[in-house]
């Protein structure tokens, strides 16, 4: 294609993906921005934008979700009474250990995932609540435009370029085409959620993770089920640990009763496994198959479904937060609490945060990478930094198998994390061992489960109650650097983990002998990054296809 | 040239859809919307007509207040002023009623041509265009699949899609309405630039008595009774055994039931 004359649109700060942390970013800078001028101050009209891949707000929002009120309730004290759709009160609140037919319900509910005072929600829920009440405060909000790439001035970031569309799987224009335009900002802020891609090439580029440990992901895997009676109260909120995962996976179950007899079913798989053969769909699939939970599902209806990576290396993860003109917020910045299996308070505290040091910049007119450390120190005095560095050591004690990271924690959490000291951290794609060193073997079919339609499903039969849905006719988002690669080698060592890693059944051997290729089924894909990650040769780079494109998740 | 584009906010075609607890309708809580996808075809017949001729385009829209979405679509892809009907009367109308109630509307604005998609693809009855062209006493043309005007913009020639593979061409003179099928073109995407300055444009809201109409004159003369999903009552059964067996079976059966 031809190199094209891009339109630039002055911003003063732009938002990069509208999620918790930069609805609520955006929001808390308008208020301030808003009061400094109602009370004599000259700061003028600051034009704010938060741009969103997914077709409207909230369609690529996924969460359990059980939220601590505490980021919102800073952000909004009255949010109830605004008509946040919260789900329930958390209510009934349990603790269980599965084995491959039995559950043992904990006696006393470990303190950090006591969830008293709390809610369910629905992220997209709440996602669509929070938007126009953004909008209404002059926030311009944009679905449909993700941030394709940074723009620089030096090692400045000064805007975001916006994907194209309008082109076709050539590569080349369609008749509808519609160039990207250079936003120019003062600040940027990303809150892309996990493995964001400009956070990614900014991590690089500017060495941002130099001090902090890898980061390490695991994958949380949901369906929605309309149970048929009130055999669940809204609000119960049950986490479980052991089926089926081995002792060796990072993960557990959870199960939260939303309103209108709908459920919230997940299992959150550690995309840090051994086992190349690993499948967190179709461990979540076996998971369902455990006849407490049967039993609780039966006669129910699987109405959705969704999967999205979640950022486990918390506090010595954390890369800096800041460069010049552009800040990282939320769980793109490791700012989610695996311990509590939260990160949508401290998403929403982090975009505040940004927020203040934004105004502070915008009255200084400085945004140079020193302004911008105003927020990382922010961060450090904030009750984020205190809450994640009790736990900083939460994911690392699993590195060894469950009893360990379970009796590693228990110290943790009596000594209130004095012990023990810091504990090495490797990312994911690092520890995945070929089948060989694994299994001793190469051929090997690690899972027998039968889908059977009704309680376990395929992931093609749960992509489609995702609603994802791409333009096929558009350039593949994934770009898989050498597909060489998979025909012998990975094949040979790993086994195409691609093919079972996914939840959304995108990655696909077709063909056989001399035939045989990598078959990409883009139009399938959840946005939920895990092939980014868990690639054991890192050759896959997900970008963000053409503006809404991907899920659309309704009640996430 | 003054052109008019009705555009109606339908659910997502690809959503999943539940049937609402008193099965009057479909459970909307759990939908997306967008606008009807041949009305999308209109708009950029409309846009493109506007390019050749000057003039303006007006987005008409008969819906809840949450199609401001649609409308605002409309507005950012080019489209220079809408008008919302939007008031509880409006609700569950049928189609004489919707085109009663557009026709309202849009009359004392005397467009040269007025635009709508060929159906909704929620209740599909095809009729609204057509209802209204009679209603406004305008020359129409349905399932219009490629469109040309004189130069004067005076005369619209268009070619209609009939049954088995044939096709028809007419013309017929301004004003006008004619009803798009869909993939006539290709529609344009909103810009950024075009979603900043839909702010500004301005949409007139109106309520059945700002048309002079009330509940009386807009009572639906079909009402759906009752919805329920189509309940699979196929039955099959596997005979077994070698192809002689089974040969031998199948004759019985089918003896046994006098089709044979």
């Amino acid at each position: 294609m031809p190199p094209l004359e891009r339109e630039e649109l002055p911003f003063d700060v732009v938002f990069v993906g509208a999620g918790p942390a930069s609805l609520a970013g955006a929001l808390h800078l308008a208020n301030l921005v808003k009061l400094h001028n109602s009370s004599g101050g000259n700061l003028g009209e600051i034009e704010i934008a938060v741009i969103e891949k997914g077709a409207e707000v909230g369609a690529h929002g996924l969460s359990g979700a059980v939220m601590d009120p505490k980021g919102l309730a800073e952000l909004m004290p009255d949010f109830l009474e605004r008509g946040c759709p919260v789900e329930a009160p958390v209510g009934k609140d349990a603790v269980m250990y599965l084995t491959g037919s039995a559950k043992f319900t904990l006696p006393i509910t470990p303190p950090p995932l006591d969830n008293h005072g709390y809610y369910v929600v629905s992220l997209s829920k709440l996602l669509r609540w929070m938007a126009p009440i953004c909008e209404e405060a002059g926030v311009n909000i944009f679905p449909e435009f993700p941030g394709q790439s940074l723009l620089y001035d030096g090692d400045q970031v000064v805007g975001v370029r916006t994907g194209d569309k309008g082109i076709d799987k050539h590569g080349q224009p369609k008749e509808n085409f519609e160039p990207g335009v250079d936003l120019l900002a003062k600040v940027v802020v990303l809150g892309e959620g996990p493995r964001g891609t400009l956070t990614k090439e900014l991590t690089a580029r500017m060495n941002l993770d130099r001090r902090s440990d890898p980061q390490v992901y695991a994958l949380g895997v949901k369906e929605i089920w309309e149970l048929p009676d009130d055999r669940l109260e809204a609000g119960t909120v049950f986490h479980t640990l052991g089926f089926p995962h081995s002792g060796e996976v990072f993960g557990g179950g959870f199960l939260y009763m939303m309103k209108d007899r709908l459920l919230d079913i997940g299992l959150v798989t550690g995309l840090d496994c051994l086992d190349p053969q690993i499948d967190p769909h179709h461990e979540f699939q076996r998971f369902k198959t455990h006849p407490w939970i049967a039993g609780l599902l039966d006669g129910g209806k699987m109405i959705s479904y969704g999967a999205k990576a979640i950022p486990e290396g918390g506090y010595y993860s954390i890369p800096r937060l800041h460069s010049g003109g552009v800040l990282i917020v939320g769980d793109s910045g490791s700012l989610l609490n695996g311990q509590r299996l939260k990160g949508l308070h401290t998403a929403m505290k982090s975009g505040m945060l940004a927020a203040e040091a934004i105004f502070d910049a915008l009255v200084a007119d400085d945004y140079s990478s020193d302004a911008m450390l105003r927020y990382s120190q922010k961060v450090k005095a904030s009750w984020i930094d205190k809450e994640l560095y009790e736990v900083r050591n939460f994911h690392q004690a699993f590195e060894k198998g469950r009893m360990a990271g379970l009796v590693t924690n228990g110290i943790s959490f009596m000594t209130k994390g004095i012990f023990p000291k810091r504990l090495p951290i490797h990312a994911g794609h690092t520890r995945m061992r070929t089948l060989k060193e694994y299994y001793g073997k190469t051929d090997v079919q690690k899972y027998d489960l039968k889908f059977d339609g009704k309680l376990t499903f395929d992931k093609v039969t749960d992509v489609y109650h995702s609603g994802a849905a791409h333009d096929e006719d558009q350039p593949c988002h994934l770009k898989v650097v050498d597909t060489s690669i998979c025909v012998d080698r990975c094949t040979e060592e790993f086994g195409n983990p691609c093919e079972r890693f996914c939840p959304a059944a995108v990655y696909e051997m077709v063909g056989s002998g001399g035939d045989r290729r990598l078959q990409i089924n883009f139009s399938n894909c959840v946005h939920c990054k895990t092939c980014d990650i868990m690639d054991p040769y890192q050759i896959i780079n997900w970008t963000p296809p053409e503006g809404g494109g991907g899920p659309n998740y309704k009640r996430m | 040239m003054k052109i008019v584009v009705c555009i109606k906010q339908v659910p997502r075609r690809d959503d999943l859809l539940r049937i609402n607890a008193d099965k009057s309708w479909i459970d909307e809580s759990s939908l997306s919307f967008e606008a009807n996808e041949s009305d999308a075809y209109a708009l950029e017949e409309a846009l493109r007509l506007k390019e050749k001729h000057g003039g303006e385009v007006i987005v008409a829209t008969l819906g809840p207040s949450d199609a401001s979405k649609t409308i605002k679509e409309g507005l950012a892809k080019g489209a220079d002023r809408a008008i919302h009907l939007c008031d509880s009367t409006f609700e569950k109308l049928d189609a004489v009623a919707t085109a009663k109630s557009l026709a309202a509307a849009i009359g004392p604005e005397a467009p040269d041509v007025i635009f709508t998609g060929l159906q909704s693809d929620d209740l599909g009855y095809g009729q609204t265009g057509v209802l209204m062209a009679e209603m406004l006493d305008l020359p129409h043309a349905s399932i219009v699949i490629a469109l040309e005007t004189s130069e004067d913009g005076k005369t619209l020639r268009v070619k209609r899609e009939l049954e088995n593979g044939w096709f028809q061409w007419i013309s017929m003179a301004t004003p006008a309405l004619v009803t798009i099928q869909s993939g006539i073109n290709k529609p344009r995407y909103a810009s950024l630039k075009g979603i900043m300055g839909a702010k500004k444009k301005p949409v007139d809201v109106r309520t059945a008595s700002d048309l002079g109409l009330n509940a009386d004159a807009l009572t639906p003369r079909e009402a759906i009774g009752s919805l329920y999903l189509p309940v699979r009552e196929k039955q099959t059964e596997m005979l077994e055994g070698d192809a002689e067996t089974v040969a031998a079976a199948l004759v019985a059966r089918l003896r046994g039931n006098g089709v044979i």
